[in-house]
C-alpha cells in the first residue's frame, strides 16, 4: 500500500511515464527524417559534438549535485541542501547557455527550423526537451527559494522528491536524445 | 454533520460555507468539479447535436444547398472534435471525478488543485477550438486532420490552428486527470478496500487513466509537430516539403486508437455497476471483467492502423494490423457475455437506468460486431470511409459510450442532486432515444454498403439514397428531440424531484452509504469494507461476498 | 447500377471480396440473433415481478468463461484464415516486370487518366476493355484522395509521396461509378468518376478516338469558342491536343464532348448544363477550382459550340 505521503512522487512518476511517450514520438520523427534525408544539412554536417558534448558533462553532473542536495536534506543539512541546489541550478542553466549557443550558430549559418526536415526535428526534439529543462530549473528555483526560507520541511520533503524524479528524467531524455543525434545520427 | 432532507425542500448540490459563483469557479472539491465536468459537457453535447442536425438537414435528400460545402465541412469536423473531447471524455471524467472518491471512502483526489485545473483548461480547450467560428471560421479539415489537408498550403485559414491549440489543452486536462486518478485509486483507498475489492467503475477509471497517461502524449507530439508545420514552414507531415503525410496518420492513430478506449472503458465501469444493481445480484464473473480491461489497454496500443487499411501499407502490415485487431475483439466482447451472465438468476428492475444498460448491450454489440467487419481487413477496403464506417462508430460511441453515460447520469442523478427524476419521463426519454438512434444509424449500414462515401456535403440522386438518407434524418430529428426532452427531465428532476434519500436504489457501494447530496467531507462514517458489496454485506452478514466468495 | 455495389461484383476482385463479406456478415449476425436473443430472454424470464424468487448471488463460473471466451477467439482465428485468402485474390502481387495500364492521378477535384501503353489522356471517365487485369499506378498531385468503384475492386488512397498500386478488372460490358473515398476538400463529394468497361474492339475504338487530335472547328460558333478558349485563359489550366493549352491543373478537354459527365460528375456533360457551368462553376460545384470568368451569353454559346465539337 503506498502511503499518502509518497503521492507527490507518485504522481511525477506517471508524468514523466506520459512524457517519455511523447519524446518518443519525437525521436521517432527524427530517426524517420534522418533514414530518409532531403537536401541540405545533416547531422553530421551542421553539429558539433565535442561542444555539445561539453554542455551535455554539465546536466549530467547536475543529477549528481541534486542526488547530493536530497542526501544533505535527509540528513537535515540546510546549508549543505541549499548549496547543492544551487549548483545544480547553475549547472542546468550552463546546459541552457550551451543550448542556446548551439541555437544560435545554427541559425546563424541558415539552419532554421524551416531549413530541412533535419533542422525541424533537431530543432523540435532538442527544443522540447530544452523546455522541459527549463521548467525544471523553474521548479529547482521554486525549492531552493523555499528552503533558503527554511520552509522545506520533513513533510514537503514529497514535494522534493517529485522535483528530484523531474530532473532525473530530464537528465536520461537528454542522455538518449544526444545519444541518438550527436552520437549516432552524426556519426552515420 | 449528516444533512436531514426535509420533504419537498432541494438540498444543494453541495452544501458548503461560500455559496454562489465564486466558489463553484474557485472549487477545488471534486463533487462541484464533478458537476462543473457534467454541465460544461452537457452544454458541448447540445453543441454538438445542432451540428449534427446541420449534417442530416443538408443531407436530407440529393442536391440541396442549405449551407455551403464549406460550412458543412466545418459542421462535421467540429461535431466530431466536439463529441469526443468535449463530450464524452468530459462527462466520463466528470463522473469518475465525482464518484471515484466516494466509491473509495477517500474525502476528496488526490491533488485537489490539480483535478480544478484540469477541467478549467479542458473548457478553455473547448472555448479555444470555438473561438475559431468568428476567427476565420472553424476547422474544416476532418476531426483527425490528415495532412496535406491540413497544412498551410490547403488550410490556409486559422481554423485548424484552433483546433491544435485547443486539443492541445483538452489533452493537458485530460493527462492530468489520468494521474491524479491513479494516485488517488493507489493511496486514498480506505481500510479493506484491496483492488481486488474495488467496484469496477473505479476499476475501469484506473485502467483508463493508465491509457490517458501513455495515450495522450502521442497526439500531444503529433499536433505540436503540425503546428511547427504551419507556423514555421516546416514539413513534418507534409509530401510537397519532403515530408510524409502517411507519418501524421500514425502518429494520430498511436493516439486515436487508445482514445476510442478512453471513451467506452468507463461507460463498461458504468454498466458494470448499473446491471448488478438493478438484477439484485453481483456482477458475473468481476476477475474476468476486470482482467480484460487490463488486456484491451494493453492490446489498444497494437492496433492502431487499422485505421490505415486503405492507405496502401505492405501485405505483412495489414495482416498483423488485423491479426491485432481480432485479437482485441475478444476482450472488448465477451464483457457483454459477462453483463448478460449477470441478469441470469436475478429480480430485474426495469428503472431508466437499467433500461439503457439493457439496450447498451444491444447496441454496443452491433457496433463491435460491425468493427469485426473492418479488422477482417480485406472486408475494411469495401466499408472503410462509407457510410457504414459512420454507422460502426455511431453504434460503439453513442450506443455505448453514451447510452453508458445516459445509464450513469439515471442511476448517480439522486446521488448528486438528491432528488428522483421522473420514472415517466425517463421512460419517453430512453424509448424516443433508442428509436431515435437506430433509425438514424442503422440504415447508414446499409447507404455505405450502397457506396456513400463519408464527409460528403451532398450525393448523386442514385437508387436509394435519397429514401435512406430521408430515414437517417428523420432519426436524426428524432434525437434531437429526445435531448430535449432529457434537458426537461434534468430541470424538472431538480425542480421537483421527490427527495432521494442515502441510497433509493439499495445498491452497495460506498458512495450509497452517505447522504445525497454527500457532506462536504464525503461521509460521516465510512463503514467497513471486507468485500465488493460493502452495504450487502452489512445489510446481510450470514450472506456476506467474503463469506460466499471468499474474498 | 445495382443499388448495393458492394454486393454486386462485377470482377473476380471484387467477387472475392463480397463473397468474405457475405461470409462474414452471416457469422456476424448469427452473434448478433445469439447475444439479442439470450438478453431479452434474460430480461422477460428474470424480471421483477410479485412473487418472484430472490435473486441469486452468483459470481461467476471460470469453466463458463474460458468457454465463451476461447469460442469467438475460435471464431476470428478462421476469420484470420479467410482473410488472408482474400488479400491475395483482392490484391493479387504484381508479377515482376509488370508495367501499369493507366497511371490515375487525383486532383483537388477530379481524376486525370494516363493511359501508359498508347499516351491517350482522359479525366473522370475511364474505359477500359473487359476480362482484362487492369493494373493502376495511383497517385496524388495535392492532397490524399482515395479511388474506389465498388464493383470492380477495393480502394486504396492516392498519397501524394506515396504511389500505390491497384487492380480492377470488368467482367462484363457496363458503366460501374466510382467515386473519391477520402476527406480531400470542399469539393470531395463531386470528386466521382465511372469506369465504362467495353469489349476489346469497343475499346480500341475508343482508345484510338482519344488519340486523334480533334479537326479545328469550321462553324462560326465553334471557331469564336475556340479563340475564346485562349484568349480568356482556358489553356492555362485545361489541354486540348493540337492548342496551346497543354496543362494539368484542370481535366484534359480534347476529347470533352465523348464523356457522359462534367465536374467530377456534378453536372450530366449536355449542352445545356455545360452552359450553366461555364456560367457560373458556383452554382453547380461551389468552391471548386474553375473561377468564375464573367461571360456572356453569347461567349459562353460560343465556348460550348467549339467544346461540344471536341469528340
Amino acid at each position: 500500500m503506498i502511503s499518502i505521503r509518497e503521492r507527490g512522487k507518485m504522481g511525477v512518476g506517471l508524468f514523466i511515464l506520459s512524457e517519455a511517450n511523447f519524446f518518443l514520438l519525437l525521436i521517432v520523427a527524427y530517426v524517420y527524417y534522418h533514414a530518409y534525408p532531403g537536401q541540405g544539412p545533416t547531422a553530421a554536417s551542421a553539429l558539433n559534438t565535442a561542444r555539445t558534448a561539453a554542455f551535455s558533462v554539465a546536466l549530467f553532473a547536475s543529477s549528481a549535485t541534486i542526488f547530493m542536495a536530497s542526501r544533505a536534506a535527509r540528513r537535515g543539512d540546510s546549508g549543505g541542501l541549499v548549496r547543492w541546489l544551487a549548483i545544480t541550478i547553475a549547472l542546468g542553466t550552463l546546459f541552457i547557455f550551451g543550448q542556446a549557443k548551439e541555437y544560435y550558430d545554427l541559425i546563424e549559418s541558415g539552419v532554421g527550423v524551416s531549413r530541412n526536415l533535419f533542422a525541424t526535428t533537431f530543432f523540435t526534439l532538442t527544443g522540447f526537451h530544452g523546455v522541459h529543462v527549463i521548467i525544471g530549473l523553474v521548479a529547482l528555483s521554486i525549492t531552493l527559494a523555499l528552503a533558503m526560507a527554511g520552509k522545506l520541511h520533513p513533510e514537503t520533503r514529497d514535494g522534493f522528491g517529485a522535483v528530484e524524479w523531474y530532473w532525473h528524467f530530464v537528465d536520461a531524455v537528454w542522455v538518449v536524445v544526444f545519444s541518438v543525434v550527436y552520437l549516432w545520427s552524426a556519426a552515420s | 454533520m449528516s444533512q436531514i432532507v426535509e420533504a419537498g425542500v432541494a438540498p444543494s448540490l453541495v452544501p458548503s460555507e461560500r455559496e454562489g459563483l465564486l466558489a463553484w469557479i474557485a472549487s477545488v472539491d471534486h463533487k462541484q468539479i464533478g458537476i462543473l465536468y457534467m454541465i460544461s459537457a452537457m452544454f458541448f453535447f447540445l453543441i454538438g447535436g445542432i451540428e449534427a442536425l446541420v449534417i442530416r438537414i443538408q443531407l436530407l435528400a440529393p442536391g440541396l444547398h442549405i449551407v455551403s460545402p464549406e460550412t458543412f465541412d466545418q459542421m462535421f469536423t467540429m461535431h466530431g472534435t466536439t463529441m469526443i473531447f468535449l463530450f464524452v471524455m468530459p462527462m466520463l471524467t466528470g463522473f469518475s471525478t465525482y464518484m471515484v472518491p466516494l466509491m473509495i471512502g477517500a474525502r476528496d483526489m488526490a491533488f485537489p488543485r490539480l483535478n480544478a485545473m484540469s477541467f478549467w483548461i479542458q473548457l478553455f480547450g473547448g472555448i479555444i477550438l470555438y473561438f475559431s467560428f468568428v476567427a476565420g471560421g472553424a476547422p474544416s479539415a476532418g476531426w483527425f486532420a490528415y495532412t496535406p489537408l491540413s497544412e498551410k498550403a490547403y488550410s490556409s485559414l486559422a481554423g485548424v490552428d484552433y483546433w491544435i491549440l485547443g486539443l492541445a489543452c483538452v489533452g493537458i486536462g485530460t493527462l492530468a486527470g489520468g494521474i491524479n486518478f491513479v494516485v488517488t485509486i493507489l493511496c486514498l483507498r480506505v481500510e479493506g478496500l484491496t483492488i481486488r475489492r474495488l467496484p469496477l467503475f473505479v476499476w475501469m477509471t484506473l485502467v483508463n487513466s493508465f491509457l490517458m497517461i501513455f495515450a495522450l502524449p502521442l497526439i500531444n507530439a503529433a499536433l505540436a509537430m503540425l503546428l511547427i508545420d504551419r507556423f514555421f514552414n516546416a514539413h513534418v507531415f507534409d509530401p510537397a516539403g519532403g515530408g510524409s503525410a502517411l507519418l501524421w496518420q500514425h502518429y494520430f492513430w498511436s493516439f486515436g486508437h487508445p482514445e476510442v478506449y478512453i471513451m467506452i472503458l468507463p461507460a463498461f465501469g458504468i454498466i458494470s455497476e448499473v446491471i448488478p444493481v438493478f438484477s439484485r445480484k453481483p456482477i458475473y464473473g468481476y476477475e474476468f471483467v476486470a482482467a480484460s480491461s487490463v488486456a484491451i489497454a494493453f492490446l489498444s496500443f497494437t492496433v492502431w492502423a487499422h485505421h490505415m487499411f486503405a492507405v496502401g501499407m505492405s501485405h505483412v502490415a495489414n495482416l498483423a494490423f488485423g491479426v491485432a485487431s481480432m485479437l482485441i475483439a475478444v476482450p472488448t466482447g465477451i464483457k457483454i457475455f459477462n453483463w448478460t451472465a449477470t441478469m441470469y438468476g436475478g429480480r430485474i428492475r426495469f428503472t431508466t437506468a437499467m433500461k439503457f444498460a439493457i439496450a447498451f448491450l444491444i447496441t454496443f454489440t452491433i457496433g463491435g460486431l460491425s468493427g469485426i467487419s473492418f479488422a477482417v481487413f480485406p472486408l475494411d477496403w469495401q466499408l472503410t470511409d462509407t457510410y457504414y464506417l459512420v454507422a460502426h462508430f455511431h453504434y460503439v460511441l453513442f450506443g455505448g459510450s453514451v447510452f453508458g453515460i445516459f445509464a450513469g447520469f439515471y442511476y448517480w442523478f439522486p446521488k448528486i442532486s438528491g432528488r428522483m427524476l421522473s420514472k415517466r419521463l425517463g421512460t419517453w426519454h430512453f424509448w424516443l432515444t433508442f428509436i431515435g438512434f437506430n433509425l438514424t444509424f442503422f440504415i447508414q449500414h446499409v447507404l455505405g454498403l450502397a457506396g456513400m462515401p463519408r464527409r460528403v456535403f451532398t450525393y448523386p440522386d442514385l437508387p436509394g439514397w435519397y429514401a435512406m438518407n430521408l430515414i437517417s434524418s428523420i432519426g436524426a430529428f428524432m434525437l434531437g428531440i429526445s435531448v430535449l426532452l432529457l434537458l426537461w427531465i434534468v430541470f424538472d428532476g431538480i425542480n421537483h424531484g421527490e427527495p432521494a434519500g442515502d441510497n433509493p436504489w439499495d445498491a452497495w457501494t460506498l458512495e450509497w452509504a452517505t447522504t445525497s447530496p454527500p457532506p462536504p467531507d464525503n461521509f460521516d462514517r465510512v463503514p467497513p469494507v471486507h468485500g465488493r458489496r460493502p452495504l450487502w454485506d452489512l445489510a446481510h452478514p450470514d450472506r456476506a461476498d467474503e463469506v460466499m466468495a471468499k474474498l | 447500377m445495382d443499388p448495393i455495389p458492394v454486393f454486386a461484383p462485377a470482377s473476380p476482385l471484387a467477387h472475392a471480396l463480397s463473397a468474405l463479406l457475405v461470409g462474414v456478415f452471416a457469422v456476424l449476425v448469427g452473434i448478433f440473433l445469439l447475444v439479442t436473443t439470450l438478453v431479452i430472454y434474460m430480461i422477460v424470464r428474470y424480471r421483477d415481478r410479485p412473487g418472484a424468487p430472490e435473486a441469486r448471488q452468483i459470481f461467476g463460473w471460470n469453466a463458463l468463461e474460458v468457454t465463451w471466451t476461447l469460442i469467438p477467439a475460435g471464431i476470428l482465428a478462421v476469420f484470420s484464415v479467410f482473410m488472408v485468402a482474400a488479400d491475395r485474390a483482392a490484391d493479387p502481387l504484381i508479377p515482376p516486370g509488370r508495367k501499369p495500364d493507366l497511371e490515375v492521378i487525383g486532383h483537388q477535384w477530379w481524376w486525370e487518366i494516363n493511359y501508359v501503353a498508347s499516351g491517350a489522356v482522359a479525366a473522370n471517365e475511364i474505359h477500359i476493355p473487359i476480362g482484362k487485369s487492369i493494373l493502376i499506378e495511383l497517385k496524388s498531385a495535392d492532397v490524399i484522395h482515395d479511388f474506389w468503384a465498388p464493383e470492380l475492386g477495393r480502394k486504396i488512397d492516392a498519397v501524394p509521396g506515396h504511389p500505390n498500386t491497384l487492380w480492377i478488372e470488368a467482367d462484363a460490358p457496363g458503366t460501374y461509378l466510382g467515386t473519391c473515398a477520402e476527406f480531400c476538400g470542399v469539393e470531395h463529394a463531386w470528386m466521382r468518376f465511372r469506369v465504362i468497361a467495353q469489349n476489346e474492339a469497343d475499346f480500341d475504338t475508343w482508345q484510338r478516338a482519344q488519340l486523334a487530335i480533334p479537326p479545328a472547328p469550321s462553324a462560326p460558333d465553334a471557331l469564336a469558342g475556340a479563340k475564346l478558349f485562349a484568349d480568356k485563359t482556358c489553356i492555362n489550366c485545361h489541354s486540348i491536343a493540337g492548342t496551346a493549352g497543354n496543362q494539368t491543373v484542370g481535366p484534359d478537354l480534347t476529347h470533352i464532348a465523348s464523356r457522359t459527365m462534367l465536374a467530377g460528375e456534378a453536372a450530366r456533360n449536355t449542352p445545356e448544363e455545360l452552359f450553366r457551368w461555364l456560367k457560373q462553376p458556383d452554382a453547380i460545384k461551389p468552391q471548386s477550382h474553375m473561377p468564375d470568368f464573367k461571360l456572356t451569353d453569347d461567349e459562353a454559346h460560343q465556348l460550348v459550340a467549339y467544346l461540344e465539337g471536341l469528340k
